[in-house]
């Protein structure tokens, strides 16, 4: 049922149309007065209707941020787009337009009901960013693949579903799929699902469905799986550990040594390599815990202080809002007397004692935020030096340790030389058993070369090791730094500006009303 | 009497002394006394002295309880006989309690008169509720004189039938009652205090009035965090502050010294008086033992109370012997401090001499009367060689019954009365009073129980769900607990004795569940009224209000005439859904000044809260009138001063809810006005009906149940006698004729058999031919009315021709269905002659012929 749109002069969304529409649809009598005296903001709008307006193109809608519901039924639009601002639309009405394709919807996270009824969709598709669906009406589109509707089984709050006039609601089997693929549906075509025509669709479809679940339970499951191993990672890598707990170190040695695979092929030396690596991924593993287990105690650590500092903040705000409250409890009683009070000198000393507890507020209310400065940076100091003491620590054991991985590689770098000699001067006297492959054997030209080689292989291991250490090293210097940086920032300088500015504006609004309240009584 | 016995007597006689030295030093008088006592031989029982109550009569009493059986001839000769042994061994102590009479004048031994019962009360399986029952139960009669043991001892059945008794017979009762549920429980006869032997508890704390152990709530010392914020610094002198511990510390011990004074003169003042017998009142009572009945520790049950005392009460002062349905122990330990020291082993027969050898362990063998009885009089060592053991014969008392209804009614007329230290304790069965009560305590100021403090009242199966009534007489509080289910969900009501009405001082307290509005309490003075929530889906959780004096209104007006408003203050939860800074906290609406106050929620990290104050428009109650706002209208103060202040469009909205919320308010004021009233116009009402609800369970009480089951019974009766009547000889006719011979002779059994199937034959004959008869007769009259037919076909009329048809169809069915008798009764007839015959042929009468 499309319209034609050579009959009539299509629309453009422009600011008049938007603005009449608001107005219209915003409130009426005594509140459409003063919203039209002070003006709507286009932000603060929660629902918009724009039907029947011949709108070919979705656009200038950007403004609407809070907005709800959105009604665009009977256009002629042809392309969901331009909504990417109606972050918090929960109800989308485009149902009568010429739309085609479903898209432009992946930043409507909150929508819940969607209405695209009467339109050319051929696809359920592009949805997956809805995920609190409720309702969906697709009837009167051009649907023609049942198999299409599986798509909707990732909407687990889906309720409500219209379907009719399609295409594939003429298969016999129409009705019994649906009901037996989406099993969360309540309603198909505005009528109840009854419980027998449910029992009978699942009986029609056991199979099916079972492959099916069976097929999603399992991508389920590799998902989880995925995101198991990922959050172990993260963990590994805030503990600056990442990937030590195997060989990867090891290997990523090798992976660049061009010279390396040559010499492992000289007689021995794979044995040699076994030792090596095995004793290697060892100590590796033994950082790799060290580094998790301090990784423990610093956020142990951090926790601590945090809920420290949170108790004691708490406890200050707490003594602040007595004071406030015993003083808003005075000035109450205050103003009742004075106001049936007309003895002006009464008034007037009344006054000046109430201006005094004032001052005598301010005064408590700056003491006890300096007090809790003060416990702040105390007990900041010597979290800043614990946690000093701590990341130095663990930069040294680290250190020591890699130092072993050093000596490991040095004795290695030895052994292997004088593998390398000997198979050398075995060659020079030509008493080599096995062959040697070409690119190997061009190592043996002369003592220099074999030297070389092995010494290039030496270097970059080092090279690998120095630069492992540095990584860790760097990465937690640096967030102690950050970790101080804001605790000193948030903690100290942003809270203390924060409650002293507070402090004053609120004394401020107490001295103003007692001006007023001086020149009422004048 | 085995030497190791001797032994154990010689130690015994050693610390007999003793005790005796200490008495000495008591009182002379009280030694020659016991002196001349035990010097007595045998202490005679006449069985002439014994006065059998004229109440019950003798001849109903059963058999065991007139005469003794040949075991128990055994088992009291045996005691008779111990007896002896320990009056020779031990002189100076006190005859034993063996081989009373019962109430018929017979001798029985102790254990026998115990009968192990449990009855069919779920509450009875405790040892407390049992105890409490017995005490209940029993009326108390004290021994006279008070030294002496009673030379009766009634059974536990007599006792529960007389419903009154003295310590032994409690105890008795209330020891074969705890054996059944199983306990360890022996009786003990001993001595006690006065307090105790004479049920006197005018000295004590009454049970319902000690506090429930407080709850010690263990503070759990915050455990200091490594980075705990250092306490800001103390600047006050330390000087100072020592002086004023000192001074506090001195008034402190003031304080401690003065208390102590006054408890001391309060406990001289709550002494009780020097008693002349100190140490020889006999009195018994119940020892349950630890082990069985996952029973911690040994303690003592006083049976006229029904409490219980650890075994090192001072209240027990000593010891003589403890028995149970096996066995029967004497005491050889030193009873001088009481029985703090003492004991409960009873295996250790250094400590407890037995009776019986090994009642513990019964034997398999089964003893020879005759021989036991010959070698138990004449040699007790051979007899112990022998290792054949005298056993304890059955009881001869007949269990214990206690009907539901007696269970009930409890006491004597199903009242009783207790005096405590300063407090009254009234006891009432259940349905005894008409308001339900079961339970009254008052508290007085006084030892003399004049100065009423407060009255507590308990009630059960009240329709109003009414439970307990505190009344204070001090401040003239009545405080009402009632349980959950009534339609008001009221919990508590306080209010003052002499003003019940509503708009008075009072307080009620609701089942806040069970309320829509979430009503926790509500709290009334005569010009205000406070009101608690919880769990509200708005987060109200309090509401106070302040009136106004009534005004005086002329002529009548239709409306209910309320107070006027002045204030209301509500209170709000935090509502997490909305920023700390439009969530409105608290709100007052000065009706009377048209202001609107309010205070908003604190954000987390500050300490000042937003408010924001409205002067509400001039026509704001008028509904038909919008309401118009103008800027100068509203004034704020806004603790974020970085945040723009909201629009103007915003602020109407609220002026506008506001106004619509206070008018919902009052109105919400005024239910609660009216449900005040209302709550207490049903108390009247409810007071004054005060109907006891009956649970469907009670079958006694239960009208409609009682009924049905009269119904159900009668027609059982019914069912019986039908079933009795078919029963009826079929051969007393024909035996009749014989004249009722008492045996048949074969030539009469014969002859019977005969008349009897000769008789069943004429009549299936007489049968078949009446049926046949009519058979005939309805087929001859329709061939007459079908000739009949034939004849005036062609005259007839059309309704007399259907007359004619249906008759025919009728007799037609009538003649089959006699036919279909008749052959029926043709095929059936030779069974019935068969199935008589059969029936003779195996009669029992006549067995012997055929």
């Amino acid at each position: 049922m499309s319209r034609l749109y050579d009959t009539v002069e299509p629309a453009v969304i422009d600011e008049e149309m938007l603005q009449k529409a608001v107005e219209e649809q915003g409130p009426k009598d005594e509140a459409g007065r003063i919203a039209k005296q002070e003006g709507i903001d286009f932000a603060d709008v929660l629902a918009l209707r724009l039907d029947f307006k011949n709108i070919l193109k979705i656009d200038n809608l950007w403004r609407f941020t809070s907005l709800t519901k959105l009604q665009m039924d009977n256009n002629i639009i042809e392309k969901i787009e331009g909504m990417d601002a109606l972050v918090n639309l929960v109800w989308l009405d485009l149902s009568f337009n010429n739309i085609e394709v479903i898209e432009g919807l992946d930043k409507l996270t909150k929508i819940r009901d969607l209405t695209l009824y009467n339109n050319k969709i051929s696809s359920i598709e592009n949805m997956d960013a809805l995920v609190d669906l409720h309702v969906l009406s697709v009837g009167n589109n051009e649907l023609d693949q049942l198999e299409n509707l599986i798509y909707l089984r990732r909407f687990k709050q889906l309720k409500t579903l219209n379907l009719n006039g399609n295409p594939f609601c003429d298969d016999p089997n129409f009705k019994h799929y649906v009901i037996a693929y989406l099993p969360s549906l309540q309603f198909l075509d505005y009528r109840l699902i009854d419980e027998n025509t449910r029992a009978a669709a699942n009986e029609q479809y056991t199979y099916p469905i079972q492959q099916l679940e069976h097929n999603e339970e399992q991508a389920r499951k590799r998902i989880e799986d995925q995101e198991a191993k990922e959050t172990e990672f993260n963990l590994h890598k805030g503990a600056y550990v990442e990937n030590l707990n195997g060989s990867a170190l090891f290997d990523s040695m090798f992976a660049d040594d061009t010279e390396g695979p040559k010499l492992a092929l000289l007689p021995g030396v794979d044995e040699l390599l076994t030792g090596y690596k095995e004793k290697y991924t060892a100590i590796c593993q033994q950082i790799f815990e060290y580094g998790l287990k301090e990784h423990q105690r610093r956020g142990d650590e951090v926790s601590g202080f945090q809920t420290a500092v949170d108790e004691a903040k708490e406890d200050n705000r707490n003594m602040g809002m007595r004071k406030i409250n015993d003083f808003n409890e005075y000035r109450r009683k205050l103003f009742t007397e004075l106001a049936q009070s007309s003895d002006q000198a009464h008034i007037d000393t009344s006054l000046e004692q109430h201006n005094k507890e004032i001052d005598k507020l301010w005064d408590g209310l700056m003491a006890l935020e300096m007090q809790l400065v003060d416990q702040l940076e105390d007990t900041i100091k010597e979290f800043e030096r614990n946690m000093a003491d701590m990341v130095s620590t663990f930069v040294e054991n680290v250190q020591a340790l890699i130092s072993q991985c050093r000596d490991l590689e040095n004795t290695h770098n030895e052994k292997l030389l004088e593998v390398a000699i000997v198979t050398l001067e075995k060659m020079v006297k030509n008493e080599l058993d096995d062959e040697l492959p070409d690119d190997v054997r061009m190592l043996f030209v002369d003592k220099d070369t074999i030297t070389n080689a092995v010494g290039a292989s030496h270097d970059l291991h080092l090279l690998k090791i120095d630069n492992k250490e540095d990584d860790i090293i760097t990465r937690a210097n640096n967030w102690l730094a950050a970790l101080m940086e804001r605790v000193h920032n948030e903690e100290e300088v942003k809270r203390n500006r924060h409650r002293v500015s507070e402090i004053n504006n609120f004394i401020d609004h107490l001295r103003e009303e007692v001006e007023t309240f001086e020149i009422q009584a004048a | 009497m085995d030497e190791n016995a001797e032994n154990n007597g010689d130690q015994a006689n050693n610390k007999a002394e003793e005790t005796e030295e200490n008495e000495g030093e008591l009182s002379v008088d009280d030694l020659r006394a016991e002196l001349e006592k035990i010097d007595i031989e045998v202490p005679e029982v006449e069985i002439s002295e014994v006065h059998i109550q004229q109440e019950d009569a003798y001849a109903e009493f059963p058999m065991s309880y007139k005469e003794n059986t040949n075991k128990e001839k055994l088992i009291l000769a045996y005691a008779e006989n111990f007896r002896r042994q320990y009056v020779h061994l031990y002189r100076d102590r006190k005859p034993l309690l063996l081989n009373p009479v019962n109430e018929c004048g017979i001798e029985k031994f102790v254990s026998t008169t115990i009968r192990p019962t449990l009855l069919p009360f779920q509450e009875l399986y405790g040892y407390d509720n049992c105890a409490e029952f017995v005490a209940d139960y029993l009326e108390f009669q004290a021994l006279d004189p008070p030294v002496d043991l009673p030379n009766q001892l009634v059974s536990p059945t007599t006792a529960l039938k007389r419903q009154k008794g003295n310590s032994f017979d409690f105890a008795t009762l209330l020891c074969s009652m705890l054996l059944g549920a199983g306990y360890d429980a022996y009786c003990v006869s001993g001595y006690a205090t006065r307090e105790i032997c004479l049920m006197d508890q005018t000295r004590d704390i009454c049970p319902l009035m000690k506090k429930k152990g407080e709850l010690k709530s263990e503070e759990k010392k915050k455990e200091v965090r490594k980075y705990q914020v250092k306490p800001p610094k103390d600047l006050r002198s330390k000087f100072d502050l020592k002086m004023q511990a000192r001074r506090e510390a001195e008034e402190e011990a003031k304080a401690a010294e003065r208390r102590k004074e006054e408890e001391a003169r309060i406990s001289e003042l709550e002494k009780p008086k020097p008693d002349a017998l100190h140490g020889l009142r006999i009195h018994c009572w119940v020892l349950v033992l630890s082990g069985k009945r996952e029973v911690p520790d040994s303690f003592f049950i006083e049976p006229l109370t029904g409490n219980t005392y650890p075994t090192e009460d001072d209240k027990f002062l000593g010891i003589e012997s403890v028995w149970n349905h096996q066995n029967y122990w004497v005491n050889m330990q030193d009873c001088s401090n009481g029985c703090k020291d003492l004991s409960f082993d009873l295996g250790d027969s250094a400590k407890w001499e037995y009776l019986l050898h090994s009642s513990e362990k019964p034997s398999l063998e089964i003893p020879d009367v005759e021989a036991e009885l010959y070698e138990g009089l004449d040699d007790d060592e051979e007899e112990q060689e022998d290792e054949r053991h005298l056993e304890m014969p059955p009881s001869w008392v007949h269990p214990i019954l206690v009907t539901p209804k007696e269970y009930e009614t409890r006491c004597p007329l199903g009242k009783k009365t207790i005096l405590y230290k300063k407090a009254r304790l009234e006891k009432f069965a259940r349905y005894l009073l008409k308001d339900g009560m079961i339970t009254k305590l008052s508290v007085y100021d006084d030892y003399e129980l004049r100065n009423l403090l407060s009255v507590k009242e308990w009630f059960v199966n009240r329709q109003d769900k009414l439970e307990l009534r505190v009344h204070n007489h001090r401040t003239g509080l009545i405080t009402e607990y009632m349980q959950q289910g009534r339609l008001d969900c009221m919990k508590e009501h306080t209010y003052k004795s002499g003003s019940p009405g509503p708009e008075t001082d009072r307080t009620m307290v609701f089942y806040d569940k069970a309320r829509v509005d979430g009503l926790v309490k509500r709290e009334e003075t005569p010009t205000e009224m406070m009101e608690h929530f919880k769990d509200r889906d708005d987060f109200l959780y309090y509401r106070h209000v302040v009136f106004s004096k009534r005004m005086k209104k002329f002529g009548a007006s239709t409306d209910a005439n309320h107070r006027p408003i002045l204030k209301i203050t509500e209170r709000f939860h935090r509502n997490k859904e909305k920023i700390a800074g439009e969530d409105v906290s608290e709100c007052v609406f000065h009706i009377s000044e048209d202001r609107i106050q309010l205070t908003f929620h604190c954000e987390d990290k500050r300490v000042t809260a937003s408010t924001r104050e409205f002067i509400k428009p001039p026509n704001a109650n008028d509904k038909s009138q919008t309401i118009t706002m103008t800027p100068d209208m509203t004034s704020t103060f806004q603790v974020d001063t970085t945040k723009k202040s909201p629009k103007n469009l915003y602020i109407y909205n609220m002026l506008v809810s506001l106004v619509e919320a206070e008018d919902q308010s009052v109105q919400a004021i005024r239910a609660s006005e009216e449900e005040i009233k209302e709550c207490l116009l049903e108390r009247i009402r409810e007071e004054t009906v005060s109907e006891l609800s009956i649970s469907v369970y009670d079958t006694e009480r239960n009208e409609k149940a009682k009924q049905h089951r009269k119904e159900l019974e009668r027609q059982q009766l019914e069912e019986k006698l039908r079933r009795q009547e078919q029963e009826l000889d079929y051969l007393a006719p024909f035996l009749a004729q014989m004249g009722d011979p008492e045996k048949i002779a074969r030539q009469q059994a014969f002859k019977l058999k005969e008349d009897c199937l000769a008789d069943l034959k004429q009549r299936l004959i007489d049968k078949a031919n009446l049926i046949q008869s009519r058979f005939e007769k309805e087929t001859q009259e329709l061939q007459k009315r079908q000739q009949w037919y034939q004849q005036n076909q062609v005259s007839m009329t059309k309704e007399d021709e259907e007359e004619y048809l249906a008759y025919c169809s009728e007799a037609m069915f009538r003649i089959h269905i006699l036919e279909l008798r008749l052959n029926r009764h043709k095929e059936m007839a030779p069974h019935k002659y068969m199935a008589l015959e059969q029936k003779i042929r195996t009669d029992g009468r006549l067995s012997d012929y055929f």
